[in-house]
């Protein structure tokens, strides 16, 4: 009797364990369990505390005050110059960090000696953490070093420009340039390689250019691939904290003076800084429907072109 | 042909120009790693290089460095080891298993895919402080013991094995738990590596979680602590590059060790970790 009964729950196990439906909902179970508390919730509490006010001293006096938040927030002229800050980062880093992406990608793509070499020097900063590169350039632009002697050749006196509050935001787009890099040329490579190279015979017989075959050949294989580099290079650079973080002292966000305050630093400074729950995740949520916007523009520019 | 070469050596000059733009601030990181405060910024003799920033890096009175080298350890490996189990799961039961739901769980993975994290980092934070985690290794490694761009990854792996060996290890009497266990997922041996340097590189160089939930120095990670040392001392630039090289050494060994997955991983995925 016991061993048959044994037996029985084995089977009942065994069966358990070889069917999809049982196997299936185990194995997902693990994740689902996390993604419901880990992000499920805290995604919708973003947008319930966006219509609170609530502080985080005081969670449970929290109440529901319909659109306030982000009607201050869209009164306040900081929140603006935050946006203007971050637009003008993606404006500046994207276009050249796509650029240098391609170039690079190009360079190392050629029967040249040594180009395992600079793949590698090129790929680097981008595995390295961006306080580390944020630390290391602002070493690099304080007074004295051969970046400063450098730069006195052309005429500018003070390069800390970390610390100016006119090229504190072209200093982090740089930092970003100088890490995206790596990274965009990885993939571009990875697409030049499959340009199929009767094309290029074809084009040659044809009588085209070096250049010509870049221009009618190459960038238009390239399309999605600079497609796809160009909208993670928005997303990310629309996200940048770290080097922000980094280039102000003691934890001050937006330093010098706030010329590098940007949307992720305003509802950063709200949120968690001030503890403004309710206010910061209204910051949010515009943040989050800020890059919608943006990724659904683009994907719209890129099928018109074509 | 003579055209030939002024474009190859036009080329060659491009090219060792980025690359010495690119490898500069690493020479001068490492160099000025190993110098006196007085050299910075000069050229030294071998003779005068010195491992004492090194040392005071690790022993200053002002900071625990051993102790954020251990924390840094603990929530490295405790993330990927998360990774290698549960994205793993999620995946096999997405690309082989016929089962009611599994669409919405996939829908749910490539949603979550593309939303940023900024998006709920605020109540994530309130979590974390209601369950009284701040200042502890679970606020650090618990909310990320999963990545739904991995368990997507992975999944495209799962979908290319062929669905014979699955039924080859049925006849040898394996139930399909267990030909995942023991047939699939050493199969997966290099995307699984793939996904591990991934998830080994963003958790190490992470910084926006360890400085939102950690304020107390004694549970800071490198990366953080690093940032401190830095605005402590920012006039000491051969201790502060020391500390650079340190936090940093890691992460450029093992790419070395994994350079081709590495590339490869990132070109596929479109992301750090």
């Amino acid at each position: 009797m016991t061993i048959y009964q044994k037996t029985k729950k084995q089977s009942w196990l065994r069966s358990f364990a070889d069917s999809d439906f049982g196997v299936g909902w185990l194995f997902s179970l693990p994740f689902l369990l996390l993604w419901v508390w880990w992000f499920f919730y805290p995604f919708l509490q973003s947008f319930i505390r966006s219509f609170q006010d609530a502080n985080f001293a005081a969670l449970d006096q929290a109440k529901f005050i319909g659109l306030q938040n982000y009607v201050t927030i869209l009164n306040d002229r900081e929140f603006y110059r935050a946006v203007l800050h971050s637009l003008e980062i993606v404006l500046i880093a994207v276009p050249l960090q796509t650029f240098i992406g391609l170039l690079m990608a190009i360079l190392v793509n050629q029967k040249l000696k040594g180009k395992g070499m600079f793949r590698t020097i090129f790929f680097i900063p981008y595995i390295t953490s961006q306080i580390a590169v944020t630390t290391v350039f602002m070493m690099l632009f304080k007074q004295g070093t051969f970046v400063t002697d450098f730069f006195s050749i052309f005429g500018f006196g003070d390069v800390t420009w970390f610390a100016d509050t006119r090229y504190a935001l072209l200093f982090v787009a740089i930092l970003f340039i100088f890490q995206q890099c790596g990274f965009s040329m990885i993939v571009y490579l990875s697409g030049l390689q499959e340009v199929p190279k009767d094309l290029y015979e074809a084009g040659e017989i044809d009588g085209a250019t070096k250049w010509g075959q870049f221009r009618f050949i190459t960038v238009p294989f390239l399309k999605p691939i600079t497609f796809f580099i160009v909208s993670v290079a928005t997303i990310l650079s629309f996200q940048i904290y770290d080097q922000i973080a980094a280039i102000s002292r003691y934890g001050a966000l937006g330093s010098p003076a706030g010329a590098t305050n940007t949307v992720v630093t305003y509802f950063y400074q709200n949120g968690i800084r001030y503890m403004n729950i309710g206010y910061g995740s209204a910051a949010v949520v515009l943040f989050f429907f800020i890059i919608i916007t943006i990724t659904l523009l683009q994907k719209k520019l890129l099928d018109e072109k074509g | 042909m003579n055209n030939k070469k002024i474009v190859l050596f036009g080329n060659y000059t491009l090219l060792t120009l980025l690359g010495f733009l690119f490898a500069l601030p690493f020479l001068y990181t490492l160099y000025t790693s190993f110098v006196m405060m007085e050299d910075v910024n000069k050229f030294t003799s071998f003779s005068n290089w010195t491992f004492d920033n090194y040392r005071m890096f690790f022993t200053n009175d002002a900071y625990n460095v051993p102790k954020w080298l251990v924390n840094t350890i603990v929530m490295t490996a405790l993330v990927i080891l998360g990774n290698l189990i549960i994205n793993p799961m999620a995946a096999f039961a997405l690309a082989k298993l016929d089962f009611a739901g599994k669409k919405w769980i996939y829908w749910i993975v490539v949603a979550t895919m593309m939303v940023p994290y900024h998006m709920i980092l605020i109540p994530v934070f309130v979590n974390v402080a209601q369950l009284g985690w701040l200042n502890s290794y679970a606020s650090l490694t618990v909310p990320f013991l999963y990545q739904c761009l991995y368990i997507f990854m992975l999944r495209q792996f799962f979908v290319s094995v062929p669905e014979d060996f699955i039924e080859a290890a049925r006849l040898d009497g394996l139930t399909k738990m267990g030909s995942f266990w023991r047939i699939v997922y050493p199969l997966a041996k290099s995307s699984l590596i793939t996904m591990s340097i991934l998830a080994f590189a963003g958790t190490w160089n992470s910084y926006l979680i360890p400085s939102t939930m950690v304020t107390d120095p004694a549970y800071y990670v490198l990366v953080v602590g690093l940032n401190s040392v830095k605005d402590l001392f920012f006039e000491n630039t051969p201790l502060i590059m020391a500390g650079v090289v340190l936090s940093t050494l890691p992460i450029l060994v093992f790419f070395f060790i994994f350079q081709r997955q590495y590339m490869e991983g990132v070109s596929s995925s479109g992301v750090k970790g």
